[in-house]
């Protein structure tokens, strides 16, 4: 864990990484979800961020491209200070990235095709329609919607609004991916097809992608390092043999899906689950 | 005690600070939109929804409006035998406080709570964020349209209120009756003539104007900045109808203030000419 947090500091000084984060410290309120992590996303690398439900991780990748505004510390893309930059000037950044939100954040009163037109529409003068549709088809091919271009979200299962979330999200071939649980709702099969999808994208086309995930058959399978978020600090950091290794107890209980013993310590106190016999109110012995 | 009254104050002088930014920036982006074709689909959406489904409502408005205004006058100028005034009071009435207020509280509800429930859903679901995500101002894509509708809009709807309003009146009080009071249309209609001058009716819309872009403003605001879950986008619509509400009405005292100044101004030099 000491070795972690110095690897850290090394890598941002040396400032190379595309997106670096520098000291970053989030709060809501009094609760203090980031506490001064500093980490350099690596150009053309996938880095996945694992960790416990509510630790953060969210909240971490929605800083890389300044959806959230750090309480302290910076963020820098390309070597440029983004953090403090106003929110017009962010919006031209933000075209270098795709996000996808856990919740797909599909817009609602948009047909799905739509919805993937968007952000071309936004920054680009069509001439053409037809490569636009032919544009839309492709993209949903991947994600195994072709078909499914007039659908309205509403329509639409949990796992086909990710998938076609997910098509958005790449829509405009953007430099840098941000994935919020890609696989998170979605068969093992069609999980693995996304995991394909990742590769062949950081392969091909050289993009960096920073996938956050539950999934650790995922996380092995795409990334390049691993990191481990705990209590709003980076806990473990390095490639999946150094996590699959890693000393620290908590990173080994993630990774193997074992409860530690004080949690399981309230479902052993006898009776606690079973005790409150709740009747109907007309209930007649 | 005073404590949480100041601090209170500092929220709400925070609160109003933020709008003012709003504002400002809605209006960046409304000026930008008006010279880029590329928004005016948008702009055209919104006008569909907003303006051409409100006609119905704000006609209704109107002629109920007027008619209204010719039973309850009726009497009170019969006892002192000026019945044949009615016009005059009845229209005036209607195209300076009546039509614009009761058209623009028509919306307020009608067009304010959808859009704060519209946007307010699409922030809690993260929509607006992903406007962002995807490099556009969600000010310019989303409000700018809304407020831009609104702002045409109303005052062209406060027309069709008026005219309704008008129509309501005369269909109260000329006919004979038992429909109407019997008045004389001749009379009704001279002494109408007489009484409303078009300045009366330039500043009932030239109102719309302003109530219109205050009720999309404000709409808007609530619905980016409402708390989380449905019960904030609820708390949200409530918000915004009682804010727009309120708003409308001081804007019309403002307005009774000030275009009483101006008219007293230039009445002297118009009697001139
Ligand atoms: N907008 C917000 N306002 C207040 N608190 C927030 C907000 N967003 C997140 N939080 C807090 O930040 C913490 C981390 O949330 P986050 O969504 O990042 O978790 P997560 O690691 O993504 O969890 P999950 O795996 O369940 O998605 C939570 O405790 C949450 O209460
Ligand atoms: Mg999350």
């Amino acid at each position: 864990m000491e070795k972690d947090s110095k690897k850290n500091r090394a890598e941002v000084s040396d400032g190379d990484g595309i997106i670096v984060l520098k000291n970053l410290t989030k709060t809501f309120g009094d609760n203090v979800v980031l506490d001064n992590v500093s980490l350099a996303i690596e150009k053309g690398k996938t880095t996945v961020v694992i960790g416990p439900s509510g630790c953060g991780k969210t909240v971490l990748v929605k800083h890389l491209n300044v959806l959230l505004r750090p309480s302290s510390g910076e963020v820098y893309f390309k070597k440029r200070r983004i953090d403090n930059l106003p929110e017009n000037e962010l919006n031209r950044i933000r075209t270098h990235y795709g996000f996808l939100f856990q919740g797909g954040a599909l817009f609602d009163s948009l047909s799905v095709a739509e919805n993937i037109i968007f952000p071309i529409r936004q920054h680009y003068r069509i001439k053409h329609w037809s490569e636009v549709e032919d544009l839309v088809k492709t993209k949903l091919s991947i994600v195994g919607l072709d078909g499914f271009q007039n659908f309205y979200p509403a329509n639409l299962s949990g796992g086909q609004r990710k998938r076609v979330a997910l098509a958005r999200a790449i829509a405009l071939n953007p430099e840098v991916i941000l994935y919020d649980e890609p696989t998170t709702g979605l068969d093992p099969i069609r999980a693995d097809i996304i995991n394909e999808l990742i590769l062949k994208l950081q392969k091909e086309l050289g993009e960096t992608t920073v996938a956050v995930t539950h999934d650790m058959t995922s996380a092995y399978k795409i990334a390049d390092r691993i990191i481990m978020l705990h209590n709003g600090k980076i806990i473990a950091d390095g490639d999946a043999d150094h996590i699959r290794n890693h000393p620290h107890h908590v990173v080994q209980q993630f990774i193997n899906g074992q409860v530690s013993e004080d949690d399981l310590a309230v479902l052993r106190v006898s009776g606690t689950l079973f005790q409150a016999q709740f009747l109907p109110r007309d209930f007649k012995e | 005690m005073i404590g949480i009254m100041g601090a209170k104050v500092i929220e709400d002088m925070g609160n109003v600070g933020r709008f003012a930014g709003f504002v400002w920036q809605t209006m960046i982006a409304c000026a930008r939109n008006c010279v880029r074709s590329k928004t005016y689909p948008l702009i055209w959406a919104q006008m569909h929804i907003i303006g051409v489904r409100s006609v119905p409502v704000v006609m209704i408005t109107g002629a109920f409006v007027g008619m209204t205004l010719a039973i309850q006058a009726y009497d009170q100028l019969a006892g002192m035998g000026m019945e044949e005034r009615l016009g005059v009071l009845i229209n005036i009435s209607v195209v300076k406080e009546l039509g614009p207020v009761l058209a623009a509280v028509m919306l307020a509800g009608r067009v304010g709570g959808a859009l704060t429930a519209e946007l307010g859903t699409m922030n809690v679901t993260e929509q607006i964020d992903a406007v962002r995500s995807m490099g556009t101002n969600p000010i310019r894509y989303l409000v700018a349209p809304r407020v831009l509708a609104c702002l045409l809009l109303t005052p062209a709807l406060i027309i069709f209120a008026d005219l309704m309003g008008v129509l309501g009146g005369y269909f109260v009080s000329v006919p004979e009756p038992p429909i109407g009071f019997g008045i004389n249309s001749r009379a009704y209609w001279s002494f109408s003539a007489a009484g409303v001058e078009l300045w009366d009716v330039a500043v009932g819309v030239i109102k719309g104007f302003f109530f219109g872009g205050a009720i999309a403003a404000i709409s808007c605001y609530k619905g980016f900045t409402c708390k989380q879950g449905a019960h904030g986008v609820g708390q949200a619509c409530t918000e915004a109808f009682v804010a727009s509400f309120i708003c409308i009405l001081a804007l019309n005292f403002a307005f009774g203030v000030i275009s009483k100044a101006i008219y007293s101004t230039f009445w002297p030099i118009k009697s001139l000419v």
